[in-house]
């Protein structure tokens, strides 16, 4: 028999239990615990990159467990699931390099495994693309999109490239996930409510780990509302969105006023 | 006497069978072994065994088996299997993986490789040829974690042999019966 994954509680939601990390790795739960500042100093620079390259790892872990979690899934998915594993796995192994190069190391900050928290709680397929794949690296598609400016402006032209090139895998990631709803909806209509149901799932994990007022993080940066990243609409539309989806983003995002009349 | 037609597809299926089987044991792993550059150095390797199932898989279609013919391997070979998948902690993992099971299923493609006809069997042999270039990166791969490995000491030094005996020891494949011959009308 197998036993049950382990859980655990983040401000009274119930998330999968952490992956493996190292002993070197402080694993924390809120951004409140985080180390995170909003310029471009060295130790910034340093932590935003370990940061990522802990997330590379979550995806990573979350793309191989959905291999073990669903072995009956349609080969063909199983081959981009699968190389989607590899690709993260490259990624993380890019990140720690750029990481040692700036001189910074392996558990330099603290991390969190929100991602797979979230996303291991579903369990079925379609909703972990949603809101892995879908959401999650669809957000990725436009921080990094910002993020190759923020790094060039900065002088870091190396990150910058290094950045566009995880871009050109994530935008294949966000693709195959939009296909593949898209044809499982089709073969059975009662996807889209395992799909909408993690959705649900996910605003409610977001609701509850909101910083609250006047909350700020392990450094004494300010939690307060953030300013999202200006949507990647150019990457999102190379990823299979349909044009409705993306105008859709940039609504939530504020644009409304700037869309034409037709769609707002 | 070279391998039938039937005897080609089951090997070429229970390979396909052998890569799915380590690819979704290197999947499992991933997120429960804490060192970094091992997770990594798994997840990168997952991608290459589901690479070499799908071109195995592709290839029964043409020994008149099914697309992706899928041919569990022989009870012994299986039970090899999950014995590997069972290994609890980083160097057993490493160890059972890359320096056991990976090493014996080179040898089988190779011994495949020897026994069926180079020329007729033309297609089956560029697959595992490729497999077996891919096998020996592998196997670089892994040297490269050696360094690291006195953070991972096997707790049972000789597990990784017992595994290799038991491997090679066991039949692989397990043959569909033969058809009976047709009968002319």
């Amino acid at each position: 028999m197998t036993a049950a994954p382990q859980t655990k509680t983040v401000r009274g939601v119930t998330l999968r239990g952490d992956p493996a990390r190292e002993a070197c790795f402080t694993v924390v739960q809120t951004d409140a615990e985080m180390a995170e500042w909003p310029d471009m100093s060295d130790a910034s620079r340093r932590e935003r990159l370990h940061r990522h390259m802990n997330n590379e790892t979550g995806a990573m872990e979350i793309a191989a467990q959905c291999l073990v979690d669903f072995p009956d899934t349609p080969w063909e998915l199983r081959m981009q699931i699968a190389r989607q594993v590899a690709d993260e796995a490259r990624h993380a192994m890019v990140l720690l390099r750029r990481l040692l190069e700036l001189g910074g190391h392996k558990g330099e900050f603290p991390v969190a495994n929100y991602e797979w928290g979230v996303t291991l709680m579903l369990d079925n397929l379609p909703g972990r693309l949603a809101v892995e794949n879908r959401t999650f690296e669809a957000g990725l598609i436009d921080i990094l999109g910002s993020m190759r400016r923020t790094w060039r402006e900065a002088g870091d032209a190396d990150t910058a490239d290094m950045l566009d090139g995880i871009l050109a895998d994530e935008i294949t990631h966000v693709r195959f996930a939009n296909r593949w709803i898209k044809r499982l909806t089709e073969e059975d209509p009662r996807v889209l409510l395992k799909v909408a149901l993690a959705i649900r799932y996910l605003a409610r994990v977001n609701r509850a780990l909101l910083p609250r007022s006047g909350e700020a993080n392990a450094v004494g940066v300010a939690l307060g509302a953030r300013q999202a990243p200006a949507v990647n609409v150019e990457d999102r539309l190379e990823a299979e969105f349909t044009q409705d989806e993306v105008l859709e983003v940039l609504r939530q995002a504020g644009f409304r006023s700037i869309l034409p009349d037709e769609v707002k | 006497m070279s391998l039938t037609i039937r005897e080609r597809a089951d090997t070429i299926g229970t390979f396909r069978s052998v890569s799915v089987r380590l690819m979704e044991t290197l999947a499992r792993w991933i997120p429960t072994t804490p060192e970094l550059d091992v997770k990594v150095l798994f997840g990168r390797h997952v991608w290459e065994m589901a690479q070499h199932a799908d071109w195995l898989g592709r290839r029964t279609a043409e020994l008149r088996a099914p697309l992706h013919f899928d041919r569990a391997p022989a009870d012994a070979y299986g039970q090899v299997l999950e014995r590997l998948a069972e290994a609890a902690d980083t160097a057993a993992r490493v160890a059972g993986f890359y320096d056991a099971v990976l090493p014996d299923v080179e040898a089988r493609y190779r011994r495949y490789r020897h026994e069926t006809d180079l020329l007729l069997d033309e297609p089956s042999v560029r697959v595992i040829d490729r497999i077996l270039s891919d096998l020996e990166r592998l196997r670089r791969e892994r040297e490269a974690l050696r360094a690291l490995e006195p953070q991972f000491a096997l707790g049972d030094p000789e597990w990784p042999h017992r595994l290799a005996v038991a491997a090679a020891n066991g039949d692989f494949v397990a043959y569909r019966p033969a058809q009976p011959a047709s009968q002319p009308t």
